[in-house]
């Protein structure tokens, strides 16, 4: 390999310290292309089948993209890949900045962490080897994850981290991993680290990524970083994905008090619009991002602003029928602090308020934990979020679990409305009202899931009936996963999509130049095939089958009956033609299992 | 009632366009009202009453590619051409959902 890649992986025994420099196959690198897919192949190499994804035999993989290192704008990230503890089903989670550029040039294209350390630990990985130190006092005393992080980088001054909050440490199953206050925050990675007993992995290296075409990349880069700044990714400049929430209460599509509904009365309170107006405290990027994207918001006078983003904001405020804005933004600062999924945090409590409003609390364990629980009241969303973090109290404890758990616990009629797909909370789109990402949640390898689907995209583009899903409904699925396999391996932000105008030439242009390889749009597109397929061939390992594709009963019972949705219900049997469509236009069994032809078509025959 | 086609062009009608995200934060405004018979004119005339959202969210009686509407929150469409209803909400937000 001439580029954008080192050839070898780092593969770190935290019961022996032992690290060792495992060499990677070029055609496997050109294979999987990086990040997310390489990480992928990587889990079904270091993992036996049926593991526990809390046991010491489950790997966790660190996994870098070939354009991490170069001057490419947002390509500083990384995939974080295990098997999901909330699901049992594939996790992949990304996160950016310094962390990622450090890890790789270490010299390495992904770092898996296998086994469990004696005790809870500090990883500390440089070119020279591995080193475990142990955590003290940053293990068990309820540091916030800020404030851990400060004590490492002054113990640990060379290094840059990426480490858990106390929901780690407590194996909360939607706890996440943070660097730098940016979070792989979904799935329950950070329970992952929590169970090896790892507080957090501090990376240093200084080897420069080798470009195979170092003029054409810079030019790209130029290039590139000159369309980042254009009308498509404004929005993200000027408002960030908080603008989307008055525009989807518009639509009816703002999931509300845990999917009942799908306009918000209290909208306009915590609408992005309003936020900028009356609290707007400031802008930051992750490194070698020319975007921007992060905005700041005062709490109250006097404390640290908060980064607030839609997904947090609907799920801490709509889905529980909140609207003070002070309560969403510190429910989101108590959520970064503990290490706390921000979607599934939303998502398990707005489900806790729905089943106390019905009484399905009553007369069980958590009857006196959930007295007074209902729609709206801030401070109770704020002392759960403690709870749930250190699994304090019977309903805490519960709800650490997720809320497909949980309702599994409560009993009918609770897992009727746990707003989840394969055990992940749904995030803010609403699938009655957006019924080709109903599809898109419905299939999607790691649950419900908007950054690994983007077929909402077609529900908001007129060209298919977003309130009848159909055969259409599979072809932007498929055409969205596609592009994220892609977006999520090279890795870039998906945030540049809008800039390209010939998404496969134009991301095979740029992985060309880095790594040499002579390749053009039809190699990366089956690229994104071979990469979904793999994925779908993990979960079918690890016992999937085409029963979780689907959502939970309520969208197929409860009709919206509010705004431009009024009536808005999805169609069981409409569903299953789109997932009959999807399944076989991705080369499937009716079943939705991957056929042997499948397998070899995509090179995957050895799994 | 839907504007009655006069010529190539609509008898206009009383709308509302609805503003969204980053032309509401630019224009300091959240809806204007214009006369229009139909979508074509309604942002033409947008333009004209919010000269900031010209060229970059309008651009006569075009929208920006950046930039979609939903008639009334139900139907997309970037036909310049779409005939407008009396007191129909044309609701203007930018292409990009991603959240």
């Amino acid at each position: 390999m001439r580029g954008g890649f080192f050839g070898e992986y780092l593969r770190v025994d935290l019961g022996s310290g032992e690290a060792i420099r495992v060499a990677l196959d070029p055609a496997i690198a050109r294979r999987f292309v990086g990040g997310v897919g390489l990480g992928a192949w990587l889990l079904h190499q270091e993992t036996p089948r049926g593991f526990d994804p809390l046991g010491a035999e489950a790997a966790v993989i660190f996994a870098f993209g070939p354009l991490l290192g170069t001057p490419l704008t947002t390509s500083a990230k990384y995939a974080l890949v295990a098997k999901s503890p909330l699901t049992g089903r594939i996790g992949d989670a990304l996160s950016s900045s310094r962390f990622a550029v450090m890890a790789k040039r270490m010299g390495v294209d992904a770092i898996v962490l296998t086994g469990c350390a004696a005790r809870p630990s500090v990883l500390l990985l440089d070119e020279d080897g591995a080193s475990l130190e142990a955590a003290g006092d940053l293990w068990g005393h309820g540091l916030p994850v800020s404030g851990a992080a400060e004590v490492l980088a002054t113990r640990f001054p060379r290094y840059a981290f990426a480490l858990i909050g106390s929901a780690g440490e407590h194996l909360v199953r939607y706890a996440g991993v943070t660097n730098e206050g940016r979070h792989a925050g979904r799935g329950g990675l950070g329970a992952v680290l929590g169970a090896k007993r790892l507080k957090a992995i501090g990376v240093r290296g200084d080897r420069r990524v080798p470009l195979a075409d170092a003029a054409k990349t810079i030019a790209l880069s130029k290039a590139l970083a000159k369309r980042s700044l254009g009308p498509a990714t404004e929005k993200y400049r000027e408002l960030g994905t908080v603008g989307n929430l008055a525009a989807f209460n518009r639509l009816a599509a703002l999931p509300t008090r845990n999917f009942q509904e799908s306009t918000f009365e209290g909208a306009a309170d915590v609408s992005g619009e309003i936020l900028h107006a009356t609290r707007r405290k400031g802008r930051g990027s992750c490194v070698n991002c020319t975007i921007g994207c992060e905005h700041f918001f005062e709490v109250a006078p006097g404390e640290a602003p908060v980064k607030a983003e839609y997904e947090n904001v609907f799920a801490l405020g709509p889905l529980c029928g909140i609207r003070d804005p002070e309560v969403v933004l510190r429910a989101s600062r108590s959520c970064d602090e503990l290490g706390l999924d921000t979607i599934s945090s939303g998502g398990t409590i707005a489900f806790a308020m729905e089943c106390a409003e019905r009484g399905l609390f009553d007369g069980t364990v958590f009857e006196a934990d959930a007295r007074g629980l209902r729609f709206g009241d801030g401070a109770r969303l704020l002392a759960l979020l403690d709870d749930i973090a250190f699994r304090r109290g019977a309903l805490g404890d519960l709800l650490a679990e997720g809320s497909r758990s949980a309702a599994a616990r409560l009993g009918p009629p609770a897992p009727d409305f746990a707003p989840h797909v394969k055990g992940l909370e749904i995030p803010g789109y609403e699938p009655r009202a957006l019924q080709s990402m109903a599809l898109g949640f419905s299939v999607g390898s790691r649950g419900a899931d908007h950054n690994r689907s983007g077929a909402y995209e077609a529900d908001f583009s007129g060209k298919v009936d977003r309130f009848n899903v159909s055969a259409d409904s599979a072809r932007s699925a498929i055409a969205t996963e596609d592009r994220a396999a892609v977006l999520d391996s090279l890795i870039l932000c998906k945030f540049l999509r809008g800039t390209l105008v010939d998404f496969f030439g134009e991301s095979a242009e740029m992985l060309a130049a880095v790594t040499g390889f002579d390749c053009d749009a039809g190699e990366l597109r089956r690229a994104a095939e071979r990469i979904v397929v793999l994925k779908r061939l993990f979960n079918e390992r690890e016992g999937w089958t085409a029963a979780e594709d689907t959502l939970p009963e309520r969208f197929f019972t409860q009709s919206l009956t509010k705004g431009s949705a009024d009536g808005a219900v999805i169609s069981r049997a409409g569903l299953a033609r789109s997932i009959a469509a999807y399944y076989e236009a991705r080369g499937l069994r009716a079943d939705g299992t991957v056929p042997a032809e499948t397998l070899s078509a995509n090179q995957l025959d050895s799994l | 009632m839907i504007a009655r086609r006069r010529g190539k062009g609509y008898a206009p009608v009383v709308v509302t366009i609805e503003l969204y995200g980053v032309p509401r934060m630019r224009a300091g405004r959240d809806e204007v009202a214009v006369e229009a018979g139909c979508l074509g004119d309604a942002l033409a005339a947008l333009g004209r009453e919010c000269p900031v959202l010209a060229p970059s969210v309008v651009d006569g009686h075009h929208l920006h590619p950046c930039y979609v509407v939903a008639i009334n929150g139900i139907q997309f469409t970037a036909d310049a051409e779409h005939p407008l209803r009396d007191g129909d909400a044309i609701v203007l937000l930018a292409a990009d959902a991603g959240g």
